[in-house]
């Protein structure tokens, strides 16, 4: 409802505009100012990039984006705060965990001369919210708001147990970041009532940095532990070597539960339950709108993630399994099988 | 309760209606039904076909995906919903190509295979095959231009059987109503209109064999009865005009005649005539109104059959109105307008029979309209349970206004009769309504809503009223007031076996009613897959029917073999074994014959409860009048209406609802066991003698 009316307006504005100037004048249409978003990105311009852009073009609100990639170099963020304030952007944009702590600051360090107070954000991509850049899903407290892009533990839990009833869960993750150990700990909690083990191996550290080569072995581990499945965390680290880990796992015939879209999409992972991207980037605008467009304060709009959960089936692995889907989660899903050649 | 009068009349007027109202029904259901029947069998291969291919295509796709086709996982969960939403497909199946089932939902595997393993299925479409009782539909399954296999649906071939027969027992409830409805309209208008003025000139023509001309009648109807009626008044008029005529006449002789003799003939002749004739002494007869209790029996069946058409459904109602904010758990919320209905009721009863002895009944009628219209009216419209508490409450004042007018009024019109046979037109029109209420208004309910079912429970009480302003004159015969003390019914309760009785027996017939019956059963019922309201209120039904079934075997039992205690024992006794037999079946569909015995129970102990008031309150039904004493059981039972449905709501957080019902029965059939020990002494230890000697 609220989306029509910028709509309406709009097309007022364009009748008016004919018949003041009925031919030949359209060069004269007094176009309305745009808004002006800052989009600070971390690893390129990607779907949730570019959901966020359409929902604009398609509720015709004219924005005039300053797109930022950071390239996963956390020193660019200072000066995109330092840029974003000189520019006066209307709204600033935050992509990622990284990006959008170290832009927004945290609940425990924001500060007005090193984040961005005064305009106000919205964040996208970011796996731990709570507790670290807002008090309550409700209200964020501050000027942002934004989104949240994992699907609750349980909903997870009970998806792979839909697909197969399992035991136990096996998880490789990544020492150094907090996201995967804090799934760790929630599916700890899930299984402890739901009644299955969850058994976890962190890659090795070499140099203080985790070593990508000591994943098959993990993996190798976890499979004489004998885990029905292996979930994937939302872990960069795992994300950019999701080739090595999904590899792994198909050559010991575990089956694998993404928690991410691209290690079901662009690898080798068996299945996964996600909010798609593109859907959270135009949820993401969604909020946007409320505050530019309607006005209303950012700490007023509450943080949450898109109604429809997708289910993304990589059908070549269930084959390579030989591990089925059950008929209503394949009637729900969305299947991804290059090879037949037809991609739903 | 023994028979009323009215019931030979009653019986041949329902034949009368049967006659004229069933074989039409019957005709054009039988035709309708044969239509009905052509053209579901089509509709029902159409619709396995069309499931058969959603199936197929959805398993052609997971087969597309490269799953094998025995290797298909989550069958059951894929086929259950199917199942559950169509209840006419029985099974369904995955064969392979050379027929084995690989899958199958809903039947036995080794009953089909015989059948599979010989038929054959190739050939192109779906295919459609007798096996057994089932009719089979194959559908092909098709993978990169093979047959692979085929979906096999399932129809019931007894599902058209079944449909028909639900519609069957729908046209014959309905049937039923309108028989009872059209027999009760009937009754009113041959005993209005025919009956009652021939009555009134009978009782006329008593006293005029006796001599007696100072009477007319008080019908002025304009029909044929009517005029026969003015001609008799007529024809006493005229007598009366001779005989003014004559006293003048012999007047004028007295006071004017010069032979004495023929004064003193005359003054013979006159006392002779008065003698043997009388007329009213002021010129102007007077006027005898026949007052029967069947009168008011039209109206008394409108006003119940109103009230009785949200039965199946209150406490539905109630859950639909309930928010979980007015801080009362959801079965308390369904049970407090219950209750408070029925607490009403019993606190303004006995005020209510007073005021109709002082009042008239005919004015405390309309006066009891009023709140119950507004009732039943606002009732509708109300939108939380609270609002819904207190028009309830209105109503059930107006309830109590009415149902005890219409008692005062039966009481005195037969009192020349038979005060138990006037309890019986009472009791009829409230069984007759009961029935008919309860099932037009489930099905009213199912149809337009509960809320336009209120509005149209008010506009029948307006229709009550109406009648009653319309056609009963304001002449009312008169009560004698009475008004015991207090501290007299007090002492009733020191009577050992009236209180046990009371106790034992009443209240816990109450308990079951109000508690069971008017808020568990439906709520019960609704949780039963497949029933909708009109369901829920036909099996309701089963109630009144079985009572007015038993209640004059019972009445009948209870006067010939004098067995009134273990009467009221063995029915108390069925009514809480009802409530137990889900349990004891350990199936919830047996509900049904729950409430047929809990009529079965009411049926064989009311009358009965009342029966031996006599004989264990001698000495009080002496000093107090039986009716007095009476009416306090009447009173005293009332806690058990009112203590009922808060009883199962308490359960319900418990045990559940269905675990309430068992609880209930336990309570139930726990205190009609103390009773029927306690009955055995009945006839035992110090008694009658004793009590006097007291």
């Amino acid at each position: 409802m609220t989306s029509r009316r910028p709509l309406l307006a709009a097309l007022l504005i364009a009748l008016t505009a004919m018949a003041i100037w009925p031919s030949g004048a359209w060069s004269a249409e007094p176009k309305p100012k745009p808004y002006r978003i800052y989009m600070a990105l971390w690893r390129g311009w990607e779907e949730a990039a570019q959901g966020f852009k359409d929902y604009f073009t398609n509720q015709n609100i004219p924005v005039e984006l300053i797109i930022r990639d950071a390239g996963q170099d956390k020193s660019k963020l200072k000066d995109f705060v330092a840029e974003a304030k000189r520019l006066e952007v209307d709204l600033v944009f935050t992509w990622g965990t990284t990006v959008s702590e170290e832009m927004l600051g945290r609940l425990d360090t924001v500060a007005a001369d090193k984040h961005i107070t005064e305009i106000p954000a919205v964040f996208a991509i970011v796996s731990q919210p709570l507790g670290s850049m807002v008090k309550d899903f409700a209200s964020s407290g501050r000027n942002i708001t934004g989104t949240t892009y994992l699907v609750p533990t349980e909903t997870q839990a009970n998806l792979i147990q839909s697909y197969r009833p399992f035991k136990r869960l096996g998880v490789v993750f990544n020492p150094l970041e907090r996201n995967a150990q804090v799934a760790i700990g929630e599916f700890s909690e899930v299984g402890a009532k739901a009644g299955f083990e969850v058994i976890s191996r962190s890659v090795d550290l070499v140099d203080g940095k985790p070593n990508p080569a000591s994943i098959p072995a993990k993996v190798a581990e976890l499979k004489k532990a004998k885990v029905d499945f292996l979930y994937i965390p939302p872990d960069t680290f795992l994300n950019v070597n999701r080739d090595i880990l999904t590899g792994a796992a198909l050559e010991q015939g575990i089956p694998t539960f993404a928690a991410g879209e691209n290690p079901v999409l662009t690898s080798k992972a068996m299945f996964g339950g996600v909010y798609r991207y593109y859907t959270v980037g135009q949820l993401t605008a969604y909020k946007a709108e409320q505050i530019l467009v309607h006005k209303i304060k950012p700490a007023e709009i509450p943080i949450d993630a898109p109604k429809r959960l997708s289910i993304i089936i990589n059908m070549p692995v269930v084959r390579q399994l030989g591990l089925y889907p059950p008929m209503k989660l394949l009637g729900l899903a969305e299947v991804i099988d290059p090879t037949e050649g037809k991609g739903k | 309760m023994t028979l009323d009068h009215t019931r030979p009349l009653f019986i041949r007027l329902l034949l009368l209606a049967f006659i004229v109202l069933v074989p039409p029904v019957g005709l054009l259901a039988h035709g309708a039904l044969g239509e009905f029947a052509r053209g579901l069998v089509p509709e029902m291969d159409k619709k396995a076909e069309t499931v058969g291919r959603d199936l197929a295509s959805s398993i052609e796709r997971a087969i597309g995906y490269g799953i094998p086709l025995d290797k298909l996982q989550g069958m059951d969960e894929f086929f259950a919903p199917v199942l559950a939403a169509n209840r006419e497909i029985r099974y369904l199946a995955v064969t392979d190509r050379d027929n084995r089932i690989l899958f199958i939902n809903g039947a036995m595997p080794e009953l089909l295979t015989p059948y599979f393993s010989v038929t054959d299925f190739e050939g192109g479409g779906s295919r459609k095959s007798l096996i057994g009782d089932f009719v089979n539909l194959a559908q092909p399954l098709m993978s990169k231009g093979v047959v692979v296999g085929h979906v096999q649906v399932g129809l019931d071939q007894d599902y058209v059987q079944s449909r028909l027969m639900e519609i069957a027992v729908d046209i014959g409830v309905m049937t039923l109503c309108s028989l009872l409805v059209s027999v009760e309209i009937l009754l009113f208008i041959v005993t209005f209109n025919v009956i009652g003025p021939i009555r009134a000139v009978s009782t006329v023509m008593d006293r005029v064999r006796r001599g007696d001309f100072g009477y007319t009648c008080g019908v002025i109807s304009d029909d044929e009865v009517g005029r026969f009626v003015h001609g008799f008044n007529g024809a006493i008029r005229h007598v009366d005009g001779l005989f003014r005529r004559l006293e003048a006449y012999m007047d004028e002789i007295k006071t004017a005649h010069f032979d004495k003799t023929v004064v003193g003939r005359v003054m013979d002749i006159e006392a002779r005539v008065r003698f043997l004739f009388r007329f009213s002494r002021t010129g102007q007869p007077e006027v005898i109104n026949e007052h029967q209790a069947t009168d008011i029996r039209l109206p008394l069946f409108l006003f119940v059959f109103a009230e009785e058409m949200s039965r199946s459904f209150m406490p539905l109602f109630i859950r639909d109105l309930y928010t979980p904010s007015t801080g009362l758990d959801q079965e308390m919320a369904i049970a407090l307008p219950i209750a408070v209905f029925m607490f009403f009721i019993a606190a303004v009863s006995p005020s209510a029979a007073m005021i109709s002895a002082r009042k008239g009944s005919r004015r405390v009628f309309l006066i009891g309209l009023l709140p119950a219209t507004v009732g039943f009216f606002m009732s509708g419209l109300a939108d939380n349970v609270f609002d819904l508490t207190l028009w309830r409450s209105l109503t059930a004042i107006g309830y109590a206004l009415v149902t005890m007018a219409c008692q005062s009024y039966i009481a005195q019109a037969a009192q020349r009769e038979s005060r138990a046979q006037g309890l019986g037109v009472y009791v009829g029109a409230v069984l007759t309504a009961s029935i008919c209420g309860t099932g037009i208004g489930g099905v009213l309910a199912e149809r337009v809503g509960y809320r336009a079912t209120f509005v149209l429970a008010a506009a029948l009480s307006v229709v009550a009223g109406l009648l009653i302003y319309r056609l009963m004159d304001a002449a009312q015969p008169k009560a004698e007031p009475l008004s015991p003390r207090k501290r007299e019914f007090l002492a009733l309760l020191r009577n050992w076996r009236f209180f046990a009785l009371v106790t034992f027996a009443a209240i816990p017939s109450k308990i079951a009613l109000t508690g069971f019956f008017f808020f568990l059963v439906p709520l019960t019922l609704l949780q039963t897959p497949g029933y909708d309201l009109g369901d829920i209120a036909r099996i309701m039904m089963m109630y009144p029917i079985s009572v007015v079934l038993l209640s004059p075997l019972a009445a009948r039992l209870a006067d010939k073999m004098g067995w009134k205690a273990g009467l009221v024992a063995v029915g108390g006794l069925i009514g809480g074994f009802g409530l137990l037999l889900p349990v004891l079946s350990g199936d919830f569909n047996v509900l049904g014959v729950s409430i047929a015995l809990l009529g079965v129970s009411h049926g064989l102990s009311a009358s009965p409860q009342l029966a031996i008031i006599p004989d264990i309150c001698w000495t009080e039904c002496r000093n107090m009048g039986q009716t007095n004493v009476l009416a306090f059981l009447r009173l005293a039972e009332r806690v058990g209406s009112v203590i009922g449905p808060f009883l199962a709501a308490a359960f319900i957080p418990i045990y559940g609802i269905s675990g309430a019902v068992i609880a209930l029965g336990a309570v139930v059939l726990g205190m009609s066991v103390v009773f029927a020990l306690l009955s055995f002494a009945y006839g035992s230890g110090p008694h009658i003698e004793a009590e006097l000697a007291e």
